[in-house]
């Protein structure tokens, strides 16, 4: 009832010329035929409400505003009235700033500060420059980019620029619950887990981008990464474990390029990540991705790989490094203007796990549209990919956009 | 006069023509990009995309182009449906080669190059192809005078247009339909591999501010057997239009 009334109110306002809106509400059912050692639960509901507005002031300023409004039946969701600005809430918040920025723009200037999207990198399926670009992954079924706050400067033409990003705080990855079944921490011992460890400080970051016929970017980013590591100690109360998140220190130098060749598209990218913290890898991870648009028809596959400099052996959640040593693919086919269907996998190259996505999806008119999807998972409990094996979902979501 | 000679002067003859022709149809194209040249352009398309079951879907997008023939850079940005709004798409045209593209998805805040083998894949659901919304400068075809005939009721030249080496095209051949009273090209068929691939039918003739536009494009898939039909509301030339506004880092500003 929240989320609808808060639609009405909101559709409501918009009138004014310089005044865009967009928004959806997206209601999901996801459906596990297997319950895990942590999980009992087989059928998920999850609602999402999303609103976003932009005003323009004149021809140099622009002001963004969105919105989130979340529910759902497993407890994924903070319940009673919150309003997130930070994002960093274990579960997912009831009501959240999605974006709130100001933004000015004059001649080969543009600057953006306050809550928003940043996105770098040219590959698909991970990208290991990204360094502003935390997820919500709570679950991997519905997986969502979360905004940071930063003050981002991009100067310079078309074919060259520079893109300064400062974050005056780190905005972490919103992982998976301990006690649900897309933990990274699962082996029959009770776990207890001790609140996150999030440092202080700011991020920055460097970007040269250059596009002619060819297409190459240069980056570099201090600061801490958003995805954790866990600090593991003994509870000998329970005969358990006791574990706490913690963000190591991170700097990394990254290249990403795309060229196009007769037959098809290829796009690399590759960062290096280092960190001053001893309990933290160092290593080299890497896509090389060819993708083909061939009529109704887009292909994009290619290989994610990882050399380790320095491994510590510290229990992590990186679903980045987790796809490492794997290829992966995505072939789409656009039935006709309402209708596609997509197959996605993901294997890994010793065979240790596999991941398949097979998903439909229609749009009904000009608001609705229904998809639905399933994942089967299989491998080794020692896999990133594999230990989720009792994972394997059926999903239907319909979402009205407006 | 020898049969030797009279044999060269109907070569020499018959070489002649063919280059007059060659040429009376360039200059037809020449005028006809001549009298449609503005140095900026804006208009709303709504757009009506039929499939072959005669499903049909609506869709609407906001066109901007600033410069002109070979030099122009242009954004398409859809406005409707509703799951699509935002999202754009930025064209470079070049004059000795084919454009540049990218586009632009702000629910995830990306941009992705079309890579020129790409262009024949169908733009967001329309029966345009993303080549077919690249602009056709007339310096990047070779012309042919094919005939005459007569469209909807208007005289028109019929002329053979191929892309040069340097424009990578899916098209082999395009056949223009242009009129003899105002020189607009009133239809197109493009051919692959000499098989009739799209047509596009311009239709709805206006005079605006000076400038003979078609206010009414069908563009029909015969492989498909799948028609678009794109109206232009609210067509203005000559306005204002910021040079920034035609960069990545401009469609990132307008999300």
């Amino acid at each position: 009832l929240r989320i609808v009334a808060l639609a009405a109110a909101l559709t409501a306002l918009a009138s004014a010329q310089n005044f865009t809106q967009r928004g959806f509400l997206d209601l999901t059912g996801i459906g596990y035929p297997q319950v895990t050692q942590n999980d009992s639960g087989q059928f998920v509901g999850e609602g999402l409400f999303r609103y976003e507005a932009f005003y323009k002031l004149g021809t140099d300023f622009r002001f963004s505003g969105g919105i989130d409004a979340r529910a759902d039946t497993h407890q994924q969701t903070e319940s009673g009235f919150h309003f997130s600005f930070r994002d960093r809430e274990e579960r997912r918040p009831d009501f959240a700033v999605r974006r709130l920025s100001a933004g000015y723009s004059h001649g080969k200037l543009t600057l953006e500060v306050g809550k928003q999207l940043i996105s770098w990198g040219k590959v698909d399926f991970v990208r290991p420059t990204d360094r502003f670009a935390p997820q919500d992954q709570i679950n991997f079924v519905t997986p969502d980019s979360l905004a940071v706050t930063a003050a981002r400067a991009t100067y310079g033409t078309q074919g060259d620029n520079i893109d300064v990003i400062y974050a005056p705080w780190l905005t972490p990855n919103r992982d998976p619950l301990i006690n649900q079944r897309w933990s990274p921490l699962q082996g029959g011992v009770p776990v207890q887990e001790l609140p996150p460890s999030i440092p202080g400080g700011a991020q920055l970051g460097v970007r040269w981008n250059h596009i002619r016929d060819n297409e190459y970017s240069l980056s570099y980013y201090q600061g801490h990464d958003f995805l954790p590591l866990f600090s593991v100690t003994p509870d000998p109360l329970h005969g358990g474990i006791f574990v706490q998140r913690f963000y190591p220190q991170l700097r990394m130098l990254g290249a990403d390029a795309a060229a196009p060749f007769h037959w098809a598209t290829f796009k690399g990218e590759a960062a290096y990540f280092k960190s001053s913290d001893v309990r933290s890898d160092q290593y080299l991870l890497y896509v090389l991705q060819l993708e083909r648009q061939s009529g109704d028809w887009d292909f994009t596959g290619g290989y994610v790989g990882e050399i380790v400099t320095v491994q510590r052996d510290v229990p992590m959640f990186s679903p980045l490094r987790g796809l490492a040593r794997a290829f992966v693919g995505k072939v789409s086919y656009t039935i006709d203007t309402n209708r596609s269907v997509s197959f996605e996998a993901a294997v890994r190259q010793n065979g240790q796990g596999v991941r398949l996505k097979p998903e439909y999806t229609q749009a009904f008119g000009q608001h609705w549209r229904a998809t639905l999807g399933m994942a089967w998972i299989s491998g080794s409990p020692s896999d990133f990919i594999g230990q989720y094996h009792q994972n394997r979902y059926v999903t239907l979501s319909l979402r009205y956009s407006f | 006069m020898s049969s030797k000679r009279l044999a060269l002067t109907l070569i020499a003859g018959t070489l002649a023509a063919g280059t007059l022709a060659a040429e009376d149809a360039r200059q037809i194209m020449e005028e006809s990009q001549r009298r449609t040249r503005a140095t900026s352009e804006r208009y709303e398309g709504n757009l009506e995309v039929i499939s072959p079951n005669t499903k049909v879907s609506q869709k609407s997008w906001i066109y901007l182009r600033t410069g002109s023939f070979g030099n122009s850079k242009s954004v398409i940005r859809f406005t409707t449906p509703a799951e699509v709004k935002g999202v754009a798409l930025l064209i470079f045209n070049h004059p000795d080669r084919s454009s540049d593209q990218w586009m632009w998805t702000p629910a995830v805040s990306r941009d992705r190059r079309i890579a020129l083998q790409d262009r024949s894949g169908r733009f967001f659901g329309t029966d345009f192809s993303f080549e077919d919304l690249e602009e056709r400068d007339v310096d990047q075809f070779d012309y042919e005078m094919a005939g005459e005939e007569v469209i909807a009721g208007a005289p028109c030249w019929r002329i053979n247009s191929r892309p040069h080496l340097n424009r990578m095209s899916q098209y082999t051949l395009s056949r223009v339909w242009v009129r003899k009273d105002n020189y607009v090209p009133v239809q197109y068929e493009n051919f692959i591999k000499d098989k009739l691939a799209r047509r596009l039918a311009r239709s709805n003739l206006e005079k605006v501010q000076d400038i003979w536009t078609p206010r009414l494009l069908e563009m029909t898939d015969l492989r498909r057997n799948s028609k678009t039909v794109l109206r232009l509301v609210k067509l203005e030339y000559n306005i204002p239009l910021k040079e920034e506004s035609f960069t990545l880092q401009g469609l990132r500003r307008e999300d």
